[in-house]
């Protein structure tokens, strides 16, 4: 169990900057996931952990100790491919036993530890299997034991879910969490997925094009997102945003946009942000959970309904602006309705327009 | 006549019309293989016959007439020194030159799968012995062999790894392995065409695996690379001990056989019993012999090829 310290971290190839300038640590224990759509540099990070990409500069320490020089094998860390990349050759004990041979682990103890984990991880039956004879889950579950042997200090896992149908996903997900609970180490869990992320971890570092954007648990990544391009990544349906200014008339400030008028709560903007008969260029982000349909508010037109079983997703034309809302499947609506928006008033997001950085206190 | 009771004669009774589907299927399936068949029985299966055949009787070549004598040929062969001889110096050919091709292959193939300057003229230029006419790449090599005017020699001499020229292919055991070497030289691209194409389709992770469970470099060879290959060179050693088993034109050239039969394989005696000694019995039943001995490879190969493995 080790904290990891990753300290103006840069990744270049050739021109593409993979990470630029990353600064985040992990405690000790800790289940982070690292966010980000493709491309931004997830793997890269995850392999300059794992020590097999040295970064372009910067710092990592595993512990106490600056890793940068140390080969793989002597970082302490396990880690888990997207693929796998399980020893063909080699059965199931074959495969998790690997790391402790390779490690001179004495065969009494080396017994030991494989039936530990496979015990674990409800391997049992299949330590004599190849492979290739199993499902994908199967197969997940040896990389993991695969991991588990050595008992390393810090687990990295790149996109270790990806490979499984929808079901099999959800299953796995709980079973790490709880083999995270039970062995308490270090984890860093690559995806793309932001349920994974959002249901697992403790923190989310979400990234994009190499750069850190935010670095939070799951619920302050959803509900005070750092900034806009957060706030529209993480949430499904992703968050509606209107373009529009606040004015500012002794001291009531009021959102224009989109053809609506709204007067901004006291306490959401901090204090003289936009001074006395001002204006400021904002963009206003709601999520679909936050606007109300009924008899009062905004004229809209319902353009697309989509059930979805437990809830409907409605896509509205609010003035030309298409708006996302998520509603009760008991409110009937159909196609070319006639209706009327309310947004919630606390749970409003505001961003300048040029970073797209969070305005709310 | 209904198509009930027609389809119930013999198809060998009913007109083309009246074939089933699948019967019309397997009459085209026939005249498809036919051209192939016949090929194959008048190139390979009458040869293979007429020499069995040949090799009960004692002919003399020029004319080829001769009369029966039974087993008497194999008999004869069996109990002369120079069957076995041949035979013996066969299985050192072989296995001397197909264990360099195979070690100077694999090691090749590796060197040409990392990210080198100049990797794809190097891996083109590597094919070069392999694409080479035998005869010259003999004649080359003979010249470099040469005890008075080789370059081996020579350069040898200069660096003082020997004091007096080098009759390489006059004597023992210089003849045999030199020709094992120039062997090994010819066909070693063979196995690096192979190997390299099995190197690439290795998933890079599987190193990356191996890495971080902290296997070495050569941990890495023998746990990943090697099992990884196994298939293919499993193939590749079949293929080549038939091909380097039958070598003729190769060691022909290069010794001739010589010094005496000290380099003759059983090709080589298969030629000589039957155009210098004009035995064309004798020679067909070393010829048989030695087909005994391959078939064995045959059926390895073939039943590594039909079968996928475990
Ligand atoms: N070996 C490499 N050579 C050149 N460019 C690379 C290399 N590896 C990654 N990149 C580039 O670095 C960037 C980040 O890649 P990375 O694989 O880390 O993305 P990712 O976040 O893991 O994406 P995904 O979710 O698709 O796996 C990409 O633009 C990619 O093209
Ligand atoms: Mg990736």
């Amino acid at each position: 169990m080790s904290e990891v310290h990753i300290n103006h971290v840069y990744k270049r190839f050739g021109d593409v900057t993979a990470v630029d300038d990353l600064s985040l640590l992990f405690k000790a224990g800790e289940f982070v996931s690292v966010l980000g759509p493709s491309g931004c540099g997830k793997t890269t990070l995850l392999r300059m952990l794992a020590g097999l990409e040295t970064p372009s500069a910067g710092e990592i320490s595993i512990g106490d100790k600056v890793v940068n020089d140390l080969p793989p094998g002597s970082r302490d860390i396990a880690m888990v491919f997207q693929t796998y990349a399980l020893y063909p050759h080699m059965t199931v004990r074959g495969n998790i036993e690997y790391p402790l041979k390779k490690r001179r682990t004495p065969k009494a103890e080396r017994a030991v530890k494989v039936k530990d984990a496979a015990e674990l991880l409800q391997l049992e039956e299949l330590l004599d299997r190849k492979p290739r004879q199993l499902s994908g889950g199967q197969q997940q579950r040896v990389a993991l034991g695969r991991a588990l042997v050595r008992d390393p200090a810090v687990f990295l896992l790149d996109e270790p879910l990806s490979n499984l149908d929808a079901k099999l996903r959800a299953h796995m997900r709980a079973e790490l969490i709880q083999l995270h609970e039970r062995i308490g180490k270090t984890m860093v869990y690559v995806t793309h997925d932001q349920l994974e992320a959002m249901t697992m971890s403790h923190r989310i570092a979400v990234l994009r094009f190499g750069v850190l954007q935010q670095f939070a648990s799951p619920d302050e990544v959803y509900r005070k997102p750092a900034n806009e391009f957060v706030a529209g990544f993480i949430g499904t349906p992703s968050m509606n945003f209107i373009a529009g200014e606040i004015d500012n008339s002794d001291g009531k400030l009021t959102f224009c946009g989109g053809g609506v008028a709204l007067s901004v709560q006291a306490g959401l903007l901090p204090d003289g942000l936009i001074a006395d008969g001002d204006k400021f260029l904002v963009k206003m982000g709601f999520r679909p959970e936050d606007i109300f349909i009924g008899d009062q508010g905004d004229d809209a037109l319902v353009s697309v309904v989509e059930p979805t079983g437990h809830e409907v997703i409605v896509l509205i034309d609010l003035n030309g602006n298409e708006v996302v809302a998520r509603v009760n499947p008991d409110v009937r609506l159909k196609a070319g309705d006639k209706v009327k928006l309310r947004f919630r008033p606390d749970k409003l997001h505001f961003f300048g327009t040029k970073e797209g950085i969070r305005l709310n206190v | 006549m209904s198509a009930d009771t027609t389809a119930k004669l013999p198809w060998f009774r009913r007109s083309y019309r009246n074939f089933s589907l699948e019967e019309k299927y397997a009459v085209l399936g026939m005249i498809l293989i036919a051209p192939t068949v016949m090929t194959f029985c008048a190139v390979i299966a009458y040869p293979l016959i007429a020499a069995i055949y040949l090799s009960f009787f004692s002919i003399y070549t020029p004319t080829m007439e001769g009369h029966w004598v039974g087993f008497s040929n194999y008999a004869t062969l069996l109990q002369s020194g120079e069957f076995w001889r041949s035979l013996w110096n066969n299985i050192i050919w072989t296995v001397g030159t197909l264990t360099l091709q195979i070690l100077f292959g694999i090691l090749v193939a590796m060197m040409l799968h990392q990210n080198m300057v100049f990797r794809s003229l190097a891996r083109s230029l590597v094919l070069f012995p392999y694409f080479l006419s035998t005869v010259v790449a003999v004649l080359v090599w003979k010249w470099l062999f040469n005890d008075l005017y080789g370059v081996l020699n020579h350069l040898f001499m200069w660096a003082g790894v020997i004091d007096m020229p080098v009759d390489w292919l006059g004597k023992m055991p210089n003849a045999m392995l030199s020709l094992i070497f120039v062997g090994a030289w010819k066909y070693f691209p063979f196995v690096v065409i192979a190997v390299l194409a099995r190197l690439q389709s290795i998933p890079e992770e599987l190193y990356e695996a191996a890495k971080i469970d902290g296997a070495g470099v050569f941990a890495r060879f023998f746990d990943v690379t090697l099992p990884q290959l196994k298939d293919v060179l499993v193939v590749i050693i079949l293929l080549r001990t038939i091909w380097d088993f039958k070598e003729f034109d190769l060691i022909n050239l290069m010794t001739g056989g010589g010094p005496i039969i000290a380099t003759q394989t059983l090709s080589l005696m298969v030629y000589k019993e039957a155009f210098a000694l004009n035995q064309m019995g004798a020679s067909s039943a070393v010829a048989v012999l030695m087909m005994l001995v391959m078939l064995v490879f045959m059926a390895l190969y073939l039943r590594k090829a039909k079968g996928p493995s475990e």
